[in-house]
């Protein structure tokens, strides 16, 4: 049945009329407070705590007991111990991992079979997954997406109980940095837990090191057609994201010179500051012969069947090139140009900017000070070469001044604000444990951002101005109330739906309240503005006062309670990052 | 209980003026901008670099036999493309076969052409191209506005809080082209818009949203107070039947071309919709995927303009895409990245069934670089001529910084409802602050 805007309007004023204590002037007090609006105030929000914003911009927020922890261990000894995860003692993840469970259903629809399995293909090596991929081997489609969908279940339980929180956000950097579309073919499904684990074992490491192995990785061979590009047909996808998202950065193109790679200011010391189409052109001519082992017809020959990183010297150019101002000479193997293309991009210091700005970015604000950037820059030339080139920039970042400034000019993006809120609320995520696909992505896809769905290289924007539309909004709104829902949690457990908010509200806190200052306590960790305390009041409570416990029915009750706490996520404050 | 949701919001609204100083700077409810001799725009945005060579196709021309043996439009047999007449001179042009619904436009005089159309800047990055292209300033892709915000901003429809929607991105994000308006909102749909999850509290939840959001004034506080403004606009307008788009159309711009057809005949002040169509990057086996996508948007447009039978002359629709492809196709039957592109333009008010721009041709030494086909026409006056002629909004140069009247030659494809306007080439206007944006 449709109910109309007007009687469900009329329905619910003469409803709020009715209850009379605190709505006494107009049908719709509830709605048009009787306080004085207060005027609107200008400028940023203040700044949290310095434990509160490291919580929020090392990671995803903080659970219940973090704030204590990480004021107890002090700022810089948190930056220290989040710079140098050990896996064994991240405990809690530990056990999730191993007692999480996926849904997988298969078969025919008419007898469609469901089992809930827990994580196998994590840690699996390429000679496991590759055969999966074939459609011969495995015509079961849901079973070679397991994979993935396996690494993204994973990755929403590390970012909501992961020790190692300032990892986990780095990964999910590095994956934006490097975006590939995972549904890019079936191969690059199939093998993604080897892609994830390039990001993972990188994320604090090397550049050069992390450039080099996603350069030859399954994934962004596939995703940027550098497997299929040969001296007979080449393909530029790849040479030219490498220098414009990889790399040197847009900010380094001097697309009016082209042809003209000599006029670029440095090329006659062989030191061009920027890069022009020719660069382009000759780069992806050096990596021709880079592909993938797949079975197929390759400059000339049959590759073998293995999902191995191949260099086909005869798919090579092998003629001279001039990529950056440096001469490649002739007959060079197909392995040494192409490396030698990726040692020149990620040296260059437009790449040392580029990067920097872009991790600044990440961990401070939208348009992070230069100042900043130019001490990571600093960093990130002066240790090209050490194997935690990428932990020494970070950590520069995070003991700056201006971490610990810049509060309000960042927001989480919709991923980050349904992991802070399961994180800040303490709910069970999965509920009982199991994932199913709707708990996997769902939601967070609702919002416009599902992980590892991004077409375009850019990755995800990391811009605030992008996840502010009026759509999105909405949508993150809609999110938290949907993570709230007995029905959400009863879809997704498939079995006796728990009722996270009400378990979770301590016995004690009986009245409005005691119930509404427990809530802004544990997700926000400080104080709100006396208007925003006095609305959730307001809404908890309903027609009672605020220092007597809420009153309806059971369904009643607990449907405004989960709201309200909904209501908390969907305050500014929360937004911030 | 009678009171109208309208008459809520503008007291609402009025309060929160009166409370918020100067900050509001005016009240579209309270003096409508006269928004009903404008054309409304519908600008779709074919994301990828569509490959114009094989959608409007010189099937005649040598050079294009040449470069494309087996990825072209041919003049009869198989993959023979539809015959243009009142074409440009130089060669046989032809409609790919999957254009059937544009072609119909096109014969029934609703459609026009431009070919060789497109960015004078020689980007190949699809980035850029479209940052160039969107904020309408060629030589830098970090102004800080769109060219639909400036036209907006000149006509004085952008800003205020205000339940007119002037600017709606139908694809759910906005897009550059709207960067920097204060009044462009994204809806992904007419009546999906709204806070879901409770029927019994969804009101009271939206009320304390709007007192959350009315706290600050920072662009996250000025989008939640938008979201909710655009929530009441939407759902006090009962929604109009639903259009059926034929089978095959693809589900992203049904939706986006669905929410501008009821946001059209909801009369909710509509100015400026745009509509992103991707999947036009064909670097491999182009063949099949770009017949599907030239299919969807054929089939899509044609369905969309005769829905809106009731609106022709007061609606005028752009489709570009930030470049062509190469003129050799490459040897895994797709093309690259190329420069010279097609615009389409539809509308009651269109000159169409008819060619415009001039043909460059294809030898070596009439491309761009040597690879591409050239830019004849440069975009902005395509759309610098509609701004003028059909949305009644003559200040060119604050809407294309730098343009000026040795630029601006109109090609004469629309006529014009604005007889007594002038371009105005004086750029400036005040620049509103904000962030250069990273893609």
């Amino acid at each position: 049945m449709r109910v109309s805007r007007r009687r469900f309007l009329g329905a619910s004023s003469a409803a709020a009329a009715s209850g009379a204590a605190l709505l006494t002037s107009t049908p719709m007090a509830y709605a048009v407070p009787p306080a004085i609006l207060s005027p609107r105030q200008g400028g940023p929000p203040t700044p949290p705590a310095i434990e509160m914003i490291a919580l929020n911009r090392m990671g995803f927020g903080p659970r219940p007991g973090d704030l204590e922890r990480v004021q107890a261990l002090g700022f810089e000894n948190y930056v220290q111990e989040q710079l140098s995860p050990i896996d064994s003692q991240d405990t809690l993840l530990n056990q999730r991992l191993a007692s999480a469970k996926l849904r997988i259903e298969y078969g025919p629809w008419e007898s469609r079979i469901s089992e809930d399995l827990p994580f196998s293909y994590l840690d699996a090596p390429l000679e496991t997954l590759w055969p999966l991929a074939n459609y011969q081997i495995e015509p079961e489609g849901a079973k070679r997406n397991r994979p993935l969908d396996e690494v993204i279940a994973a990755t929403w339980l590390r970012a909501v109980y992961s020790t190692w929180q300032l990892r986990e956000l780095l990964v999910d950097f590095w994956h934006n940095h490097f975006n590939v579309y995972a549904y890019t073919n079936q191969a690059v499904t199939t093998t993604w837990p080897l892609y994830d684990k390039i990001m993972r074992r990188n994320c604090l490491g090397n550049f050069r090191d992390l450039l080099r192995e996603v350069a030859k990785s399954i994934a962004m061979q596939y995703y940027l057609n550098n497997a299929s590009n040969t001296s007979g047909a080449p393909n530029e996808n790849y040479a030219r994201e490498l220098f414009e998202l990889h790399t040197l950065g847009s900010l380094h193109y001097f697309n009016t010179l082209y042809g003209d790679w000599e006029k670029v200011p440095g090329a006659s010391e062989g030191k061009p500051i920027g890069y022009v189409d020719d660069d382009v052109y000759e780069a992806s001519r050096a990596l021709t012969g880079w592909t993938i082992e797949d079975g197929s017809r390759h400059g000339g020959i049959t590759l073998p069947n293995t999902g191995r990183f191949r260099f086909n010297e005869p798919a090579h150019d092998r003629f001279q090139k001039r990529v950056l101002a440096t001469n490649f000479d002739n007959d060079q193997k197909a392995e040494d140009d192409g490396e030698r293309v990726l040692k020149l991009v990620s040296e260059h210091p437009g790449t040392a900017k580029y990067l920097c700005l872009k991790l600044c970015r990440r961990l401070v604000a939208d348009n992070p000070p230069e100042a900043l950037v130019n001490r990571a820059v600093a960093v990130w030339t002066a240790s090209l070469n050490a194997p935690d080139q990428i932990k020494q920039v970070v950590e520069t970042i995070l003991r700056s001044d201006e971490f610990r400034a810049n509060w309000g000019q960042k927001i989480k993006r919709p991923f980050e604000l349904y992991v802070s809120f399961l994180r800040a609320t303490g709910m069970e995520f999965p509920p009982n444990g199991l994932f199913n696909t709707d708990l996997a992505y769902g939601f967070s896809e609702a919002a416009g951002q599902r992980l590892f769905y991004w077409r375009p290289p850019t990755g995800h924007p990391d811009h605030s101005t992008y996840w502010l539309s009026t759509a999105i909004t909405l949508r993150r709104w809609n999110g938290l109330n949907r993570l709230t829902q007995r029905d959400f949690w009863r879809l997704a457990s498939g079995s006796q739906a728990p009722i996270p908010v009400r378990a979770l509200t301590p016995s004690d806190k009986v009245t409005t309240r005691q119930i509404v200052d427990f809530w802004i306590t544990r997700l926000l960790g400080r104080e709100v503005a006396a208007e925003v305390r006095e609305e959730l009041m307001r809404f908890l409570a309903r027609n009672r006062g605020f220092d007597v416990a809420p009153t309806g029915d059971a369904a009643d009750l607990e449907e405004r309670l989960n709201l309200m706490v909904a209501l908390i996520g969907m305050t500014p404050d929360f937004q911030w990052r | 209980v009678d009171f109208s949701r309208r008459d809520f919001l503008i007291g609402c609204s009025a309060a929160i003026a009166a409370m918020g100083g100067g900050r509001i700077g005016h009240l579209a409810f309270a003096s409508p901008t006269d928004s009903t001799e404008r054309d409304i725009l519908v600008f779709v945005f074919l994301r990828g670099g569509c490959d114009s060579l094989n959608l409007v196709a010189p099937t005649s021309d040598g050079d294009y036999i040449n470069a494309r043996p087996n990825l072209r439009v041919r003049p009869d047999g198989t993959n023979a493309g539809w015959a243009i007449g009142n074409a440009l001179p130089g060669a046989d042009f032809r409609w790919h076969r999957s254009a059937a619904g544009l072609r119909d436009l096109y014969d029934g005089g609703a459609l026009a052409i431009v070919h060789a159309c497109g960015l004078t800047n020689g980007t190949r990055s699809h980035f850029d191209a479209m940052d160039y292209i969107e904020r309408g300033t060629p030589t830098s892709k970090t102004t800080a506005s769109g060219w639909i915000t400036r036209h907006l901003r000149s006509i004085g429809a952008d800003g205020g809080i205000s339940t007119e929607l002037p600017a709606v991105s139908a694809s759910g994000s906005i897009p550059a082209s709207m960067l920097g308006s204060s009044s462009a909102v994204g809806v992904s749909g007419v009546t999906s818009f709204n806070i879901q999850g409770s029927y019994r509290y969804g009101e009271s939840q939206q009320a304390a949203l709007r007192r959350f959001y009315s706290l600050g004034d920072t662009p996250m506080h000025d989008s939640g107070i938008a979201t909710l403004d655009t929530i009441d606009r939407l759902n006090s307008t009962p929604p109009s039947p639903d259009i059926e788009f034929p089978a095959g159309t693809p589900g992203d711009l049904q939706n986006a071309l669905r929410t501008i057809a009821q946001l059209i005949r909801m009369d909710v002040g509509l100015q400026v919709a745009t509509v992103d169509y991707g999947g036009w990057d064909t670097h491999e086996q182009q063949e099949n995927p770009f017949t599907a996508r030239v299919d969807g948007l054929s089939r899509a447009l044609y369905t969309f303009y005769n829905y809106i039978y009731a609106y022709h002359s007061r609606i005028t629709i752009v489709v570009m895409s930030e470049f062509g492809r190469r003129l050799k196709a490459n040897n895994t039957g797709g093309t690259d990245h190329g420069h010279g592109g097609v615009m389409l333009v539809i509308g009651g008010q269109v000159r169409g069934g008819k060619m415009y721009g001039s043909w460059p041709g294809l030898a070596k030494e009439q491309l761009d670089n040597d690879v591409d086909l050239a830019v004849t026409t440069d975009y902005r006056v395509v759309l610098a001529e509609i701004l003028i002629n059909r949305l009644g909004n003559p200040a060119l140069g604050q809407v294309f910084p730098g343009m000026d009247a040795s630029l601006y030659q109109p090609l004469n494809l629309v006529f014009t409802s604005f007889t007594s306007l002038q371009p105005d080439f004086t750029g400036g206007g005040r620049s509103l602050y904000l962030p250069v944006i990273a893609r």
